[in-house]
C-alpha cells in the first residue's frame, strides 16, 4: 500500500529535507578533522543526548507515554555493555546492540505491570522503578555494588567516540522518521490521543505501547553504552542518575516536544547553555529551569514549533466563525 | 433459513456500585434493520452501547455478533469483527488531522490485503459527511457539530457490519436532519444494521424499523416504531405530554409570552456589535435590546452567530466593533468574571458541571466570596426554582440525570441573583420529557423577574418561553419581533432552515 503520513506536495519538500540531512551528516562526520578535542567531546555528549531526546520524543511525544526511565535504560545499557565486554571477546558493535536489547528485554517484562497505569501514574511508575532499579544496583555486590565496574578495555580517544555516537544518533534519527512516516504512525498518535477510542477503532494499544517503549529503551541503552565506553568505568549513581533523565526531558520540551526536529533542535541549544554556563555551575540549573519556563509558556510546542509557522491559523479563523 | 441477527444480547447487565445501569436486557437486531433506542436521559442508552462496543464490561450477559459470542472479546478485537460506534460526547483523536482520523480507523478494522484504496475510501467519506473542506485541520479544533461529524465519518471509515450511533441528530436544525436521515437511510445498503440512539424523534420515526425503548435500565419495550411511539407508556417516561413541535411558518401557537404591549425598560442594549475571529467576521453590527424582565429567544440556523453573540455579551469574546451597555453601564470590554458581578448570569453550551463537587457545592461555587452571607437564601431561591435539585443536594453533580445536571447548571447561573440570564442550548441532548420539566422550570425562572436570553435550536420552545424573538444569519439580525410574527414569518422557513441553512452549513 502506497498511503503513508505523507500529504500530497510534501513530497518535494521531504526529498530537500532528506539531501538537507544527509548534507548535515557528513558535515557532522568532518568535525574530528576540523576542530580539536574540546569540541570532539562537546560533539560526543551533544550526539548522545540527542539520541536519549530521539528516543524519549518518541515514547512521550507521539506515544503519550511520558516516562521518567531514562536513567534506568541508560544505566542498563552501560552496565550491560561493560559487563559483556569484560567477560567476553564480542566485537564492538555487538556490545553497542547488546546494550540496547538488555533495556529493550526489561521493558518488555515490566510492561504488563507497568502499563496498566495510565498518564501520570505511568509517569510515577516509570520514575518509582527507575530508582527502585538505581538502589538495588547500589546493593548488589555481583555487579560491583556501590563502586560499580571498571572496563578491561582501553578508552578510545575521543574522535573514534564521536565517529560512534555520530552512526548511532543517525540511525536512531532514521528509525524514527522512518516510523512517523510509517502507517504505524497514526496508531501510536491515535494511542497519545485517547487510547480507549484507538482500541475501538482497532488499535491494538498494548502492543503499540509495548513496541514504542521497547524501541525508546533500545535506541536509549546503546547511549547508556556509549557512556560506559567513554568513561572506562561505570557506578550506579552516576549510570542510574536522575540527571539523564532531566536533560532528556529538558531538551525535547525546549526543542518541541512531538516535532521531528525539536530533540536536534533543543540539544543544541541545550549543550550551548550549559557549556557558556561552565563557569557557573551553581546558577546553570538555574538558568535551565528559567529557559524551560520561558519555552512552555510561549512556545508549548518548543522552538521548532515556533519556527514553523502553524499552517492552520487560518483554519482556526474559519473554525471559530462556524461557532 | 431464517436471516441471521446482527447482534443479540441476553440478560446483559451492568451494575455501577449497587446501581444496575443496564438490567437484563434481551434484545435483537435483525441483519440489514435500523433499531432505534430511546428512553430518559439516564437510562442506559449509552452504557448499552459501551457495553456492545467493549469499552465496558457486562456484570452478566452474553453479546452475540452475527451469531458469535464476542462477550469475552476485547474492544479491538470486536471492532475488528466489524463493531463501529461513535460517541455522545464526541472523542476525536485530537492532535491528528480529520483525515488521519478516518484513516487511522480504515486501517484497523480489516485484515492488510483489504486495505487498498484506503485514501479513496476516507475521502469518500469526508465528503459525504461534509467534511472534506476541513480534512486537513487538526480534530482538535473542529467546533463540536462538526466533532459529532466525524464521530461518525470515523466509524463509517472502519467498514462496519454493525454501526451503533450515539445522538449524532443533536444540535441540527432541520435541514441537515434531513440531510441526516437521507445518509442513515443510504448507508442500510452498506452496513449489515444500525443501532441509533436518538432524542430526535424524526430521524427515529424516519430511519427505524423497530424501537426499543429503555427505562431506568431495563427494556420497556421493543417493537415498531409507530406503535412504540403511540404507547401511553413511552409517553409518561420518556416523551412527555407528547405535544408535538410544529414546524416553523405553520399556523400561530397559542402564546405563553408576555402579551402586554408595555415596551420594559432596556436592560441589556447592544449596538452595531461586530465580533471577528482571525479575519472572519462572526457577527457584523448586531443591534440587540433585552429589558427589565423580559424574555428574548435568539434563533437561527449553526453557525449564524448565536453563541458568539451570547459569549461576547458576557465578556467571554471580545468586540471588534459596537458598544454594549448592560443597566445604562458600558460592559463591552470587562473581564467575564466583572460582567457576572454586574449582573449577567452565563449558562454556556455544554454543562461544565463540577464532577467532584455535590449539586449544593457546585451551586455555592457560584457565591462571590462577599455575597457568602446571602447564601442560605439564595439556596433557597433556587432550590424553590428547581425542586429536583434540593432531593438531590448531597449528591455529585454529574450522578444526575441530564435533565437535571442542566437545571444545576442554570442554577448555578443564578446564584449570585443576575439580572439577566444568557441560556445557551440548554434544551441539547435532553430527552423530550427532560425538556419539557427544564422549561416548566423557566417559567419559574422568569416569575422571579430575571430577563433572560435564549439561545435555541428548538425554534418551538424557544418561542413558547419568550416575550419577543431576534433570528440571526450569518452573523447579521434578519429579524426582530413578537413570537406568533416570527412564527408566522414565511421569512423565518427561509432564513432557519431553508437554502440559507443549507449554504451555511454542509449537509
Amino acid at each position: 500500500m502506497s498511503g503513508s503520513g505523507a500529504r500530497p506536495g510534501q513530497g518535494g519538500a521531504a526529498r530537500g529535507a532528506l539531501i538537507a540531512l544527509l548534507a548535515a551528516v557528513v558535515l557532522l562526520a568532518l568535525v574530528p578533522y576540523l576542530f580539536g578535542t574540546y569540541w570532539q567531546q562537546l560533539g560526543f555528549r551533544a550526539l548522545q543526548l540527542a539520541t536519549l531526546a530521539i528516543a524519549w520524543n518518541l515514547l512521550a511525544g507521539y506515544t503519550g507515554q511520558v516516562s521518567l526511565g531514562t536513567g534506568a535504560f541508560v544505566g542498563l545499557g552501560a552496565y550491560a555493555f561493560a559487563l559483556l565486554g569484560n567477560h567476553s571477546a564480542a566485537p564492538l558493535p555487538v556490545l553497542l546492540l547488546a546494550g540496547g536489547a538488555v533495556p529493550a528485554v526489561f521493558a518488555v517484562l515490566v510492561s504488563p505491570g507497568l502499563f496498566r497505569l495510565r498518564g501520570l501514574y505511568f509517569t510515577i511508575g516509570s520514575l518509582a522503578l527507575a530508582e527502585a532499579l538505581r538502589i538495588l544496583m547500589v546493593n548488589l555486590s555481583v555487579f560491583g555494588g556501590a563502586s560499580g565496574i571498571v572496563l578491561r578495555a582501553a578508552t578510545p580517544p575521543f574522535y573514534a567516540l564521536y565517529w560512534l555516537a555520530l552512526p548511532v544518533m543517525v540511525l536512531a534519527l532514521a528509525l524514527v522518521l522512518v516510523l512517523l512516516h510509517s502507517p504505524v504512525s497514526l496508531s501510536l498518535r491515535a494511542v497519545r490521543d485517547d487510547e480507549d477510542v484507538a482500541r475501538q477503532m482497532g488499535v491494538r494499544s498494548f502492543r503499540v505501547k509495548l513496541g514504542a517503549f521497547a524501541l525508546t529503551a533500545f535506541i536509549t541503552g546503546v547511549a547508556g553504552a556509549l557512556q560506559s565506553l567513554k568513561l572506562g568505568a561505570i557506578e550506579p549513581y552516576g549510570a542510574f542518575g536522575m540527571s539523564w533523565t532531566i536533560d532528556t526531558v529538558a531538551i525535547v520540551i525546549i526543542g518541541g516536544i512531538a516535532t521531528r526536529g525539536g530533540p536536534l533542535l533543543g540539544t543544541l541549544l541545550y549543550v550551548a547553555l550549559g557549556e557558556s554556563l561552565r563557569g557557573l555551575p551553581e546558577l546553570h540549573n538555574a538558568i535551565a529551569a528559567l529557559v524551560l519556563l520561558i519555552v512552555i509558556r510561549v512556545a508549548p510546542q518548543g522552538l521548532w514549533g515556533l519556527l514553523l509557522r502553524r499552517p492552520w491559523r487560518r483554519a482556526t479563523a474559519a473554525e471559530a466563525s462556524d461557532a | 433459513m431464517p436471516e441471521p441477527e446482527a447482534l443479540r444480547v441476553e440478560t446483559l447487565s451492568r451494575q455501577f456500585g449497587g446501581v444496575a445501569a443496564i438490567d437484563a436486557v434481551d434484545l435483537a437486531v435483525r441483519a440489514g434493520e435500523t433499531l432505534g433506542i430511546i428512553g430518559p436521559n439516564g437510562a442506559g442508552k449509552s452504557t448499552f452501547i459501551n457495553l456492545i462496543s467493549g469499552a465496558l464490561a457486562p456484570s452478566r450477559g452474553r453479546i452475540l455478533l452475527f451469531g458469535e459470542d464476542v462477550t469475552g472479546l476485547a474492544t479491538e478485537a470486536r471492532t475488528r469483527r466489524g463493531i463501529g460506534r461513535t460517541h455522545q460526547i464526541p472523542r476525536p483523536f485530537a492532535r491528528m488531522s480529520v483525515r488521519e482520523n478516518l484513516l487511522l480507523a480504515a486501517r484497523h478494522a480489516r485484515a492488510a490485503h483489504e486495505r487498498r484504496a484506503d485514501r479513496e475510501h476516507c475521502d469518500a467519506i469526508l465528503t459525504r459527511t461534509g467534511l472534506a473542506d476541513v480534512a486537513d485541520w487538526p480534530a482538535g479544533r473542529l467546533p463540536l457539530l462538526r466533532r459529532k461529524r466525524l464521530e461518525l465519518a470515523r466509524a463509517l471509515a472502519l467498514r462496519p457490519r454493525l454501526l451503533l450511533l450515539d445522538e449524532i441528530g443533536a444540535g441540527l436544525v432541520e435541514a441537515e436532519t434531513r440531510a441526516l436521515i437521507e445518509l442513515i437511510r443510504s448507508l442500510r445498503t452498506e452496513v449489515g444494521a444500525i443501532v441509533l440512539i436518538e432524542h430526535v424523534m424524526d430521524v427515529i420515526t424516519a430511519c427505524c424499523e423497530r424501537t426499543a425503548v429503555l427505562s431506568s435500565g431495563r427494556l420497556l419495550t421493543v417493537g415498531p416504531t409507530r406503535e412504540v411511539l403511540a404507547d401511553p407508556e413511552v409517553a409518561a417516561v420518556y416523551l412527555g405530554t407528547g405535544e408535538r413541535e410544529p414546524a416553523p411558518g405553520a399556523a400561530p401557537a397559542p402564546q405563553g409570552g408576555r402579551q402586554s404591549s408595555v415596551t420594559p425598560a432596556p436592560l441589556l442594549e447592544v449596538r452595531g456589535a461586530s465580533v471577528s475571529y482571525g479575519g472572519v467576521r462572526a457577527l457584523r453590527g448586531v443591534d440587540l435590546v433585552v429589558g427589565e424582565g423580559e424574555v428574548v429567544a435568539l434563533l437561527g440556523a449553526n453557525g449564524a452567530g448565536k453563541t458568539t453573540l451570547a459569549r461576547a455579551i458576557s465578556g467571554a469574546v471580545p468586540l471588534a466593533a459596537g458598544s454594549i451597555r448592560f443597566a445604562g453601564a458600558r460592559i463591552a470590554g470587562l473581564a467575564p468574571e466583572l460582567v457576572t458581578a454586574r449582573g449577567i448570569g452565563h449558562c454556556m453550551e455544554g454543562r461544565r458541571i463540577f464532577a467532584s463537587l455535590s449539586v449544593e457545592e457546585n451551586l455555592l461555587v457560584a457565591l462571590p466570596p462577599e455575597a457568602r452571607a446571602r447564601a442560605a437564601g439564595r439556596l433557597e431561591a433556587v432550590y424553590a426554582m428547581f425542586p429536583a435539585l434540593r432531593d438531590h443536594r448531597g449528591k455529585s453533580g454529574t450522578a444526575m440525570s441530564g435533565g437535571q445536571q442542566q437545571m444545576l447548571a442554570i442554577g448555578r447561573a443564578l446564584m449570585p441573583a443576575p439580572r439577566l440570564l444568557i441560556l445557551d442550548e440548554v434544551s441539547l441532548g435532553l430527552a423530550p420529557i427532560a425538556v419539557e420539566q427544564l422549561y416548566e422550570s423557566l417559567r419559574r425562572v422568569r416569575a422571579t423577574g430575571v430577563a433572560m436570553l435564549i439561545v435555541e435550536q428548538n425554534i418551538h420552545r424557544g418561542l413558547q418561553l419568550a416575550d419577543r424573538a431576534c433570528v440571526l444569519a450569518h452573523g447579521e439580525l434578519r429579524l426582530a419581533g413578537r413570537p406568533q410574527d416570527i412564527r408566522a414569518s414565511p421569512e423565518l422557513r427561509a432564513l432557519y432552515v431553508g437554502e440559507d441553512a443549507a449554504a451555511t452549513a454542509p449537509p
